[in-house]
């Protein structure tokens, strides 16, 4: 239904841009078109998305351009590099180009296009937590049938392959064989955290509360030095993130999935015992001004030497070994004598943050470019290419990959990311994350500069995400 | 008749001098204040763009240099090169997006211009129904909150095919651009003398070649005024570019430089330095209607 | 002062026919020929698109769901009047439109006087002032954030070798608006000014001579004769800003995105987040008309009063 469509409405679009300069008349008649000619395939029901096929269909010999959309960073530029002289040598007439646009406007750009139908990129890097709305709205392909005909998915611990991919979303840190894939791992990704030896010693914090003090001497001791840097902004995930993390750490839980309950379940007394945790211990310890902080300022202040511990996500990292950016040390060894990168300390409970993107197919890109997605996909999930990713910078999600020295050698984190990978744990995937997110995003901010009580945040992020979930699809500010 | 800013001098200096000697005194303690003031005020108005200016020329270890460093800082041109020259070596992703600019911003002002100077010579010669309402219903479309109309028009777009497209900004631009025009053209036409169209059609001239062989030479240099403060307008816009475009070969610079936060790391040398080389020809383009200010930044509404 | 009167029209129109066809009838042909094109393209892309955006006010349209939109009455506008978020949102935009207008009126006023008392140096100090006003939002934004940054900006680094300490502007609550104020006062006190200047220079010479005859004070002057004059010119830059200011978007965008938490969040700010982060479109639509009402009032007033400006 959906190629038919495009058959039909491709050869018309000259003709209505042509017809656009004079608009009215065009407009009135695209008005007639309705507003409910979405096109995009399925019913609109839950998880319906068009199919992609079992086997990947013939390729073209033609050159063509295989189109990815990330934000701003420098993974996205590891992964065009790293695409353009492996992938070529087995189909030299594609050319990867991989879009960037800022973080802050990520959702938005690719939703936007997804809302349109019509993208200018054939693979959407969505967020773990994009999916569910994704694929409510049939903007991506669901590869169930493809994944179970080319990809080895014992190789994977399951969870991974489950956050990328599954909707609806593995709650119990299990995969559900029964469920839908929608996407295949890109790029793994958790927290990591970042400690000055020289200031506080080779051997890292092993509980939350032990990190706190160790960074309450290190900054009494240093003048000029913050005992901590995290991510506090109210954009894109930042604050929440940061909340999410230390709500794991003392054994909180978001939300309950089976019953979709918030309220009562964010804000009992484990997480508002991580609010003040957060609010009142951690924060009095970072930097003035700092709560606007994500991921450039929080590296900018480990770079400079004026954080003790610090907490960033891997794949985000690699900035800070560049001497060139950093006043630690003129070398990248000079530089390693003063970082070392542990996994997260553990309190009550052992949970890190997931982070990391996967792969999901524009339903809205050309067949042929579709066609070229999937081989690329089945492509990049070989244990050899996963290994070159590693030594590339990227982060693998096979398990081989994973504990492959190309890996484990590759960067002074990646033992920390082979390390988190049991112990991860992702945020809700439903439809109205963006929402969600904005909720617990502001909220969480406003918190941690002074705007609203701790406790009465925590309370109203319950409140309003429980709203949200309850009036699920259905309007509302 | 617009004025220019060196005609906009009352000059009140001359009656204090007739004051007697003991005023006169306290007239240079006043007079000698109210500089000080006038100094202070255009060095705060000046100074974030001297502090810009200078970040732009500043290695980026000095840049975040605590506390600032305001004159020995080691000077340097590798922000501007960044600004034009790619990781790669070849052109960079921001100086596509300034030709985009470019582009978008100039085929704006020209539809914008050549759909609303007609229509002003119409709405000042002709006598119309419900005129001044006409006008008034055009000036207020130009005053709705971009981020409302950007909803409906993406719908739209949706439907035309124009989302993420130079022509689909350069339609909405121009749809912006139109109100300011019209208003702003209609006052230099008002100043054209009419009787010059109606001596001409006397000799025979229709109305049409009247006022193209008779008006429109004498109105290029109001034409000239507001299309550059059309593109002054296009060419700064942010809220349409950044929610109806995406991909790099359509993104304009606003949204380009914008971008250039918010990644793992933040070069604010290279935003300062693309923050001038952005600014740079709408300043030269301001200086060249000075003349024309006030009228261009009231929408052509107040002019004196 | 321009006088924008019908008077060439009337002209025209008395004008008897010129030989060799009747040029009445191919005036209104002109004319509509001439208009028409302007006006289609407006009815297109403002009034067309306003149109619709009133229809999906009445239903729960998402833009991303694929189901046909139901018509919800007034649900929307209800939602939106009664919600304790957008009574926020709306506190926070009034005192922000009011801050940023006091503050540049007076100062831009102030700044004109001087300018205006001056003999030397009147052309360059004026275009020096006006740089600010002609910068895009997204450029003074950025300028902005990075000045006002709590640990390397330069802001703070300057009231530290004065001896003060660090100053939170943009993560605190007050600060942060305070900010967004101040910020667009740099940018739009230009504004002020310029149409101030020209206010000021229409009054005539022989008022203040009169005055000084009279050995007027030089308050009296000032309330009596400048500032009558300078009034109605004023008053119209002020309704000017507000509506602007009333639309900002951009500033919020990119030096705060509204934080903390949601204490900077203007109306237009909010109207995004319901758009492009829910994509409740139809809710949207419906705040969005509200603002438009908001506006059209405000510019009803700031155009009532210009055309007695013209006509007086």
């Amino acid at each position: 239904m959906r190629y038919a469509q495009r058959v039909r409405r491709a050869p018309g679009r000259p003709l209505r841009l042509a017809t656009a300069a004079v608009v009215m008349a065009a407009a009135l008649a695209a008005c007639g078109g309705g507003d409910g000619d979405g096109g995009g395939g399925g019913g609109g029901t839950e998880a319906a998305g068009p199919k992609a096929p079992a086997t990947i269909p013939e390729l073209t010999d033609d050159p063509i351009n295989l189109s990815f959309v990330w934000f701003e960073w420098p993974p996205a530029q590891a992964l065009e590099d790293f695409a353009n002289a492996e992938y070529t040598k087995e189909r030299p007439n594609v050319t990867i180009e991989v879009n960037t646009v800022p973080n802050a406007n990520w959702h938005d750009a690719m939703f936007t296009q997804f809302a349109a139908r019509q993208t200018d990129f054939d693979i959407a890097i969505l967020d773990s937590q994009h999916i569910g709305e994704a694929v409510t709205n049939g903007n991506i392909l669901d590869i169930t049938d493809f994944v179970n005909e080319n990809i080895d998915v014992d190789a994977y611990d399951p969870y991974l392959l489950a956050a990328y991919g599954q909707y609806p979303q593995a709650e119990t840190g299990q995969r559900d064989e029964n469920a839908s894939l929608y996407g295949l791992p890109l790029l793994g990704d958790t927290w990591t955290m970042i400690y000055r030896k020289d200031l506080i010693g080779d051997e890292p914090p092993e509980t939350w509360d032990e990190m706190i003090s160790t960074a309450q001497k290190c900054q009494d001791e240093n003048p000029g030095v913050s005992g901590l840097a995290f991510h506090q902004a109210n954009g894109s995930d930042a604050a929440a993130v940061t909340y999410n993390t230390v709500n794991g750490v003392y054994g909180g839980n978001l939300w309950d999935s089976e019953e979709k309950k918030i309220e009562g379940v964010i804000n009992d007394e484990a997480g508002q015992k991580a609010m003040d945790v957060l609010v009142n211990q951690m924060k009095p310890l970072t930097a003035k001004g700092s709560g606007n902080w994500f991921i450039d300022e929080t590296n900018a202040a480990v770079a400079q030497g004026k954080a003790c511990i610090a907490f960033q996500w891997i794949a985000a990292a690699g900035g800070l070994l560049d001497p060139a950016q950093s006043t630690l040390g003129k070398t990248q060894d000079e530089i390693l004598d003063k970082l070392g990168f542990a996994t997260l300390p553990t309190q009550d409970s052992d949970v890190v943050p997931l982070g990391g993107m996967g792969m999901h197919i524009s339903a809205y890109a050309s067949e042929e470019d579709q066609a070229e997605a999937l081989n690329f996909m089945k492509w990049f999930e070989q244990e050899d290419i996963q290994k070159k990713w590693a030594a590339a910078g990227g982060v693998p999600a096979r398990t081989d990959a994973i504990q492959s020295p190309e890996f484990l050698e590759a960067g002074p984190f990646n033992q920390v990311y082979a390390d988190s990978v049991a112990r991860m744990r992702d945020m809700w995937n439903v439809p109205e994350y963006a929402k969600l997110i904005d909720i617990e995003n502001t909220n969480v901010n406003a918190a941690l500069n002074g705007a609203k009580d701790p406790e009465q945040a925590l309370n109203d992020i319950a409140a309003e995400q429980q709203k949200v979930l309850d009036s699920a699809g259905g309007g509302g500010l | 008749m617009a004025i220019s800013i060196d005609e906009a001098v009352p000059a009140p200096a001359q009656a204090a001098e007739d004051a007697p000697a003991g005023r006169r005194r306290g007239g240079t303690a006043r007079r000698v204040i109210e500089v000080v003031l006038l100094v202070a005020l255009a060095v705060a108005m000046l100074f974030p763009v001297l502090w810009m200016l200078e970040t732009s020329i500043k290695e980026n270890r000095d840049v975040y240099a605590v506390p600032a460093k305001f004159f020995n800082f080691d000077f340097t041109t590798i922000h501007y090169k960044d600004v034009f020259v790619g990781r790669d070596g070849g052109r960079s992703d921001l100086s596509g997006s300034f030709l985009n600019s470019v582009i978008v911003a100039g085929a704006s002002t020209i539809l914008a211009t050549v759909l609303g100077v007609p229509a002003a010579w119409a709405y000042s010669r002709f006598t119309l129904k419900a005129k001044k309402d006409q006008l008034f219903f055009i000036l207020s479309t130009r005053f709705m909150p971009p981020v409302v109309v950007v909803i409906p028009i993406f719908l739209m777009y949706r439907e035309l095919g124009l989302i993420d497209s130079k022509l689909g900004l350069v339609l909405i631009y121009a749809a912006f651009n139109v109100p300011f025009t019209i208003w702003m053209m209609k006052g230099f036409v008002d100043e054209v003398p009419a009787e010059y169209e109606d001596a001409a059609m006397l000799d025979g001239y229709t109305r049409l070649q009247a006022f193209r062989k008779f008006t429109l030479p004498l109105l290029v240099p109001g034409i000239a005024a507001t299309a550059v403060f059309a593109l002054i307008f296009s060419w700064n816009e942010f809220v349409f570019a950044i929610f109806l475009t995406s991909s790099q070969e359509v993104r304009t610079a606003p949204p380009a430089i914008a971008g250039l936060i918010g990644g793992t790391t933040v070069d604010w040398g290279l935003v300062a330095a693309s923050a001038v080389v952005f600014a740079l020809p709408v300043l030269v383009f301001a200086f060249l209607v000075r003349k024309h200010l006030v009228a261009g930044v009231t929408l052509g509404a107040v002019r004196r | 002062m321009t006088t924008t009167t019908d008077r060439p029209v009337q002209e025209a129109s008395q004008t008897p026919p010129a030989p060799g066809g009747s040029p009445r009838l191919s005036d209104r042909g002109l004319a509509v020929a001439f208009i028409s094109p302007a006006l289609l393209l407006l009815l297109g892309m403002s009034v067309f698109p306003l149109l619709w955006a009133l229809y999906l006010s009445f239903t729960d349209y998402s833009a991303t769901r694929d189901v046909p939109a139901n018509f919800i009455g007034l649900r929307n506008y209800t939602d939106i009047l009664t919600s304790d978020q957008v009574r926020i949102r709306a506190l926070t935009t009034l005192i922000y439109v009011v801050g940023a207008v006091t503050l540049q009126t007076v100062l831009g006023f102030a700044i004109a006087y001087l300018i205006s008392r001056r003999t030397k140096g009147r052309g360059a100090l004026t275009t020096l002032f006006l740089v600010p006003m002609m910068l895009s939002p997204v450029v003074v934004g950025l300028f902005w954030k990075f000045m006002l940054d709590a640990q390397f900006g330069v802001i703070n680094s300057m009231l530290g070798s004065l001896g003060f300490g660090q100053v939170e502007w943009l993560t605190r609550q007050r600060t942060a608006l305070f900010s967004l104020i101040v910020v667009d006062t740099w940018q739009w006190t230009p504004f002020i000014m310029l149409i101030a200047l020209a206010g000021l220079t229409a009054v005539p010479n022989y008022l203040y001579e009169a005055a000084s005859i009279d050995r007027a004070s030089e308050w009296f002057r000032f309330r009596h004769i400048t500032l009558p004059m300078v009034w109605p010119l004023l008053l119209i830059a002020v309704m000017f800003r507000a509506i602007e200011a009333f639309r900002l978007f951009d500033l919020v965008y990119i030096l705060t995105s509204g934080g903390p938490g949601v204490s900077t969040e203007t109306l237009s700010f909010h109207v995004y987040k319901v758009a492009f982060l829910g994509f409740n479109t139809g809710t949207a639509s419906a705040y969005g008309i509200l603002m438009v009402l908001v506006v059209i009032v405000l510019a009803q007033f700031y155009l009532r009063y210009l055309n007695k400006l013209k006509e007086g």
